[in-house]
């Protein structure tokens, strides 16, 4: 009797949450939804039926794919070409950044040397200097170095990440030592124990750190805005911007790049969320 | 012997030829522009000889008055959404922690904005906030609220940003202090309920104090960030109107590349870095955990 009640008060308690959770997320899918119709409609009709609100403001009658036609051939600013770009130079920062992060947290996991406190801090300071205050200075730097106008200037900033080593490390200290011991009692170097051994157990933290780098050079907007002027070489988030700073903007351009372009790390949080949270949970809070 | 002298420095060498690769990078491209960043701070732009000139550029930033009121903003801006953004992704998280069915569709819900860029969220944002013909005016018209100026107005620019930096932020704190919620043993849910608490109490007494170690980095961080905000204004408001969205990090960008005055740009992020620095300092020392579980 008594848990009977219990359970039924409980069932009151889900629906509020769900009723709770569904208005907020209402309100967070409202802006995509709004974003991704208005991709898909012809360009006159794009804020016609904003006002009043309507099942019409965010499916259209008209199905049209012409802004998507348009920005992948247009010539002025080159979408594809920034398309192709932001995944060059997205997964070679992923690449590059997952080799040396892992050796760094592999060093301060499993090794004990002198210094390593103090690189350690060094480490988590790196990782609270967002890249966005050191981007002037990079630019003098960079100009110096005769690199601007290149990849390497998009790549080479984005490999070392302080939170990438310092989750690599707190995943590999879970890691048993005794397994490590074995492996050398068995005459394998470190490298093979940390690629053959370390590694192979270390998926979650793997694929969070990809995210994390994935992202972050996707997503990059002020330092490539600065650190390329070339037309072929601009990435994508800086080719929407253009489309936005153009004198006559045309808002289903804006709105089909825009929906393309974070279509492609959208789907990738989707698919791997449950190892991002896990590696957030396993290691970057303990 | 010597074969055992000879691993034990070979062990001793390794950790530092793990480390290698990364420390330059860092070294390189996090330490060495901070160093240059400081130094350029010291020095007259190109054009007028580029020698040192000790604290000018910082005396001239501290007499004009566009410098403070960007100070005030950044300061205004802070105040406001670190907490509002850390209320919101705190009630997220602790709802996406339930054990409900389904609540892995809501918890990717809340969690998407993370993955769309600051400049998507800004171009979304920008064309939800038209005064005119934007979606936002459109749902406040249900709920019969007159239409707002929103991004064109002094007194709303800075809220309206607050608003477009939360959609894409919150779930991504969410995460974090999702993470916090996870790692408290489910024991201790079990003690307080036996001992006869109540939800609110289990919540201030219970889950807060555990989750310190969680909010403690997410304020921080959160705090770095907001502090460092550039996108949405550059793409948007361009530091108006009259001044009133002039965040720190675009004052700097407009010193550098609009001014063409680098030193003063520079100067300019030395005292943001030092002030998010400070800032930094007191909320670890303001949220330090006090025992460990």
């Amino acid at each position: 009797m008594n848990q009977t009640k219990k359970k039924r008060t409980s069932n009151a308690r889900s629906i509020i949450y769900y009723l709770l959770m569904s208005i907020i997320a209402i309100m967070f899918l409202i802006p995509a939804l709004w974003g991704i119709s208005g991709s898909l409609r012809p360009r006159d009709e794009i804020f016609r039926y904003c006002n009043p609100i309507s099942w019409r403001t965010f499916i259209s009658e008209n199905f049209n794919l012409e802004a998507y036609q348009e920005i992948f051939t247009d010539e002025v600013i080159l979408y594809t070409r920034a398309l192709l770009n932001s995944l060059f130079i997205s997964f070679s920062a992923v690449a590059l950044g997952l080799f040396v992060n892992s050796l760094a947290g592999f060093a301060f996991a499993k090794f004990s040397f002198r210094g390593k406190n103090l690189l350690f801090i060094l480490v988590v300071f790196s990782f609270m200097i967002p890249f966005e205050i050191i981007v002037i200075p990079l630019y003098i730097m960079v100009k110096a170095w005769n690199l601007i106008d290149t990849y390497y200037a998009l790549i080479l900033p984005a490999v070392a990440n302080g939170l990438a080593i310092f989750l690599f490390k707190q995943f590999f200290e879970e890691i048993p030592t005794s397994l490590l011991d074995a492996a050398r009692i068995d005459g394998a170097s470190v490298p093979t124990t940390l690629f053959k051994i370390v590694l192979p157990l270390s998926k979650p933290v793997i694929i969070c750190v990809a995210l994390i780098l994935f992202l972050g050079q996707w997503d990059a907007l002020f330092w490539p805005l600065i650190a390329v002027s070339r037309n072929d070489m601009i990435v994508v988030q800086v080719a929407i911007a253009r489309f936005w700073g153009e004198y006559s903007v045309e808002w289903g351009n804006i709105l089909a790049g825009s929906t393309f372009a974070a279509g492609v790390p959208v789907c990738l949080f989707l698919f791997l969320q449950k190892y991002y949270v896990q590696g957030i949970v396993k290691t970057g809070l303990k | 012997m010597g074969r055992v002298g000879k691993g034990v420095l070979f062990q001793r060498t390794i950790p530092y030829i793990l480390l290698a690769p990364c420390l330059v990078f860092l070294f390189c491209f996090k330490f060495l522009p901070i160093i240059i960043s400081f130094r350029e701070s010291f020095l007259s732009p190109l054009y007028l000889g580029h020698g040192f000139i000790g604290l000018s550029n910082y005396l001239d930033l501290f007499t004009d008055p566009t410098f403070w009121n960007s100070l005030k903003v950044t300061f205004l801006f802070n105040l406001i959404i670190t907490p509002f953004q850390i209320t919101i992704s705190l009630i997220l998280a602790l709802l996406v922690n339930l054990k409900l069915r389904g609540i892995g569709l809501f918890r990717s819900v809340f969690f998407f904005p993370v993955a769309v860029s600051m400049t998507i969220t800004t171009v979304l944002w920008g064309l939800m906030l038209n005064p005119q013909s934007g979606l936002l005016n459109a749902i406040l018209k249900v709920f019969m609220i007159p239409e707002q100026p929103f991004l064109s107005s002094p007194n709303q620019a800075l809220f309206s940003i607050i608003i477009l930096c939360s959609w894409k932020g919150v779930g991504y704190w969410m995460i974090f202090l999702l993470a916090g919620l996870e790692n408290i043993p489910q024991e201790v849910y079990e003690a307080s309920v036996i001992d006869g608490a109540n939800r609110i109490q289990t919540f201030f007494r219970i889950t807060l104090p555990l989750l310190k170690r969680a909010i403690t980095f997410v304020v921080v961080a959160d705090t770095v960030i907001n502090f460092l905000l550039f996108a949405p204004i550059y793409l948007l408001t361009r530091g108006g109107p009259t001044g009133s969205t002039n965040l720190l990090m675009f004052e700097a960008y407009s010193n550098a590349f609009v001014y063409a005055n680098v030193n003063r740009a520079a100067a300019v992020t030395s005292i943001l870095l030092i002030i998010a620095a400070i800032i930094a300092v007191m909320e670890f020392k303001i949220f330090k955990p006090e025992f460990e579980y």
